[in-house]
């Protein structure tokens, strides 16, 4: 995986950058009483792509119904190529919008599906034809155009789904949860694939995704949104390696969350667990201060016998997953912590006891520990 | 396979159930399209010998022709009124959450619970006051008022499972409201339109109690006249009428199942 998305950022680069560039001010949506979005700004370079991630309810499927025009915000504007869009209606926008469901016309052809935007602009009938069988060819779907949507597969709908947003020529297209009905399987490869297509167009694209692996592997940048408020905008690697704050760092890939308090200068940090660590976030931080310290599981290391500085602690089951193995240990704290090492590194059984060694401790995180909110320990 | 004796029982009783609900159904109408074949002057069953000639005689009846032709007309009319009302209504209705929407729901659909008599008397009334006159046209008005529930019905269960996402698709293409309608939402609820409009016409070709009240003295509709037929004397071509009407009937129903045959396949989504 990590090197198909080496490959793809060398895509990245095309030159042909045919999208639009994308602002959002101020945005706010309220739904009658509840606020769905605060304060949202944005600014998305032509060819970019951008995944809208956060859990379901962080309004990120209400703010791509805003930048598509299907709905009006309560505060802020949206503006493409430095043009504001306000109130544009969604069928004079010029938006590629690829659904959930993919929402394929199923009376019609493929060929049909993929024409109906341009017979809808009243395009002349040979450019249609012409556009269509470019699009097909595009997608690899040529030989599916005289079918209908209902004999395809989820792949191939998905893939029919793409070329007919992308046959109106748009400045943006829109991606709403794009792989969710797909197999688990399937979803890699359809990810290289789509990704592949936006860049070698070189539209705008913005997906939306509660997935954290599809907004990584497919995303120049993604905005975490948490609340209707944004969390972070950042690249892949930068959200992983520097989350701004606990739930970016909860939601984007595992991470273990220990209690800890800080004790005096120097970034000393008492753990619940029973050790003491050094850590460079922590500096800048007041002693006496209760923390939540965050070590990703691929940072901890499991030993057999005990050393200076590790963490005692007790495994409690062990889960081969291939390449390597996910290990829960319980620590003297009663917090669990999961380690993620190659299988070959441990062969201990269940119940044993083990010391948790920190492999890096500047790629430690440190945050306030949330009033009154344990529960995301 | 082994079966044990209550599925056997059971499955005997639902069989026997079923063939004779099936004959009950059936068994008028079998009736009738074989007394229409008789060679006699009566409607005694069993004929006493076949003959096609009360069919023949149908085409010698102005008398019977006549009032076919208005009731057809009617039917036609009514037909068309209907499908275009109901079918709006259907989509007013069911693409709404309001409870406006329910209420006219229920008020379309009274013509369908309420007594044809009762609510035939009622709309005499009504015309009497506003001082409109009996007419052809008010006898089309009263049909189309008890045969727009069957459309509604129909087609707002074909709206109700159109995929409203297909409808913002559409548009998100650059399709115009219109435009949508034509190429999307109509094609996909024509099932439901076509089989509203089968229903309502033969609610209407039959029908009689709006008719009885409704109709001026030149509208004479045929299943009226048939009664009237009836009433004098034991005439044949009644049941060859009554022939007729079954074999159109039928091949109407074929003819819509064909149609709706063609549609299904296509209208069903993937989902």
């Amino acid at each position: 995986m990590a090197s198909s998305a080496t490959m793809m950022q060398t895509t990245a680069a095309a030159p042909e950058a045919r999208g639009c560039a994308l602002a959002l001010e101020g945005i706010g949506h309220s739904f009658g009483g509840t606020i769905a979005l605060d304060a949202i700004d944005l600014a998305v370079a032509p060819g970019e792509l951008i995944a809208l991630l956060g859990p379901s309810g962080c309004g990120k499927t209400t703010l791509l119904q805003i930048i598509a025009g299907f709905v009006q915000p309560s505060r802020g504007s949206v503006a493409f190529d430095q043009q504001r869009v306000d109130r544009t209606p969604a069928n004079r926008r010029r938006i590629g919008m690829v659904f959930q469901n993919y929402a394929l016309f199923p009376h019609l052809t493929v060929a049909e599906n993929v024409a109906y935007g341009l017979r809808a602009r009243k395009a002349p009938g040979a450019m249609v034809r012409s556009r269509v069988a470019e699009m097909l060819a595009r997608v690899q779907m040529t030989t599916f155009g005289n079918r209908f949507p209902r004999q395809l597969s989820g792949g191939q709908q998905q893939r029919v789904a793409l070329a007919r947003a992308l046959a109106i020529d748009p400045v943006l297209v829109l991606l709403d949860e794009p792989f969710s009905a797909l197999d688990k399987n399937l979803r890699l490869d359809m990810q290289i694939e789509i990704k592949n297509l936006l860049k070698s167009c070189g539209v705008t694209s913005i997906m939306v995704t509660h997935d954290q692996e599809e907004a990584l592997s497919m995303a120049d940048r993604i905005v975490v949104l948490n609340k209707g408020r944004i969390e972070q905008i950042d690249t892949p690697d930068a959200l992983y390696d520097a989350p701004a704050s606990l739930f970016v760092n909860g939601f984007i890939g595992h991470a273990n969350f220990l209690a800890g308090r800080t004790a005096g200068a120097r970034g000393l940090v008492h753990l619940a667990a029973g050790a003491a660590l050094v850590l460079r976030e922590a500096t800048q931080r007041t002693a006496e201060t209760d923390v939540t310290v965050s070590i990703r599981p691929e940072n901890l290391t499991l030993f057999e016998r005990e050393r200076p500085g590790a963490i005692p602690a007790t495994v409690r089951v062990a889960m081969p997953l291939g390449a390597v193995s996910v290990i829960e240990c319980v620590l003297a704290s009663g917090e669990t912590v999961k380690v993620s090492q190659s299988r070959a590194a441990w062969s201990g059984q269940p119940g044993a006891p083990a010391w948790l060694g920190i492999t890096d401790t500047t790629k430690i995180h440190v945050f306030d520990t949330p009033r009154g909110s344990p529960s995301i320990i | 396979m082994q079966r044990d004796l209550g599925d056997r029982v059971y499955g005997g009783l639902v069989g026997a159930l079923a063939a004779a609900s099936t004959l009950l159904l059936l068994a008028p109408t079998l009736v009738v399209l074989i007394i229409s074949l008789t060679s006699g002057m009566t409607l005694k069953f069993p004929p006493p010998g076949w003959s096609a000639r009360w069919y023949i005689e149908l085409f010698h009846s102005p008398e019977i022709l006549a009032p076919a032709l208005i009731s057809l007309k009617v039917a036609l009319c009514t037909t068309l009124l209907s499908a275009v009302l109901g079918s709006a209504a259907a989509l007013g209705i069911f693409n709404s959450r309001s409870r406006l929407a329910r209420l006219l729901d229920a008020l379309f659909m009274s013509p369908m619970v309420l007594p044809a008599m009762a609510f035939s008397l009622s709309l005499l009334l009504v015309f009497n006051v506003i001082g409109l006159r009996l007419s052809f046209w008010t006898l089309v008005l009263g049909h189309t008022i008890v045969c727009v529930p069957f459309v509604i019905r129909m087609v707002g269960a074909a709206v109700q499972q159109l995929d409203p996402v297909l409808v913002t698709c559409s548009l998100s293409l650059g399709a115009s409201r219109w435009y949508t309608f034509r190429r999307i939402t109509l094609p996909l609820i024509r099932r439901g339109i076509t089989a509203g409009s089968l229903v309502a016409f033969l609610s209407s070709f039959d029908n009689v109690p709006v008719s009885l009240f409704l109709a001026d003295a030149r509208t004479e509709v045929l299943p009226i006249k048939l009664w009237a037929i009836l009433e004098g004397s034991l005439d044949v071509r009644v049941a060859a009428v009554s022939g007729v009407i079954v074999v159109l009937t039928l091949i109407g129903l074929v003819c819509a199942e064909a149609l709706g045959g063609l549609s299904r396949s296509f209208g069903k989504t993937s989902s």
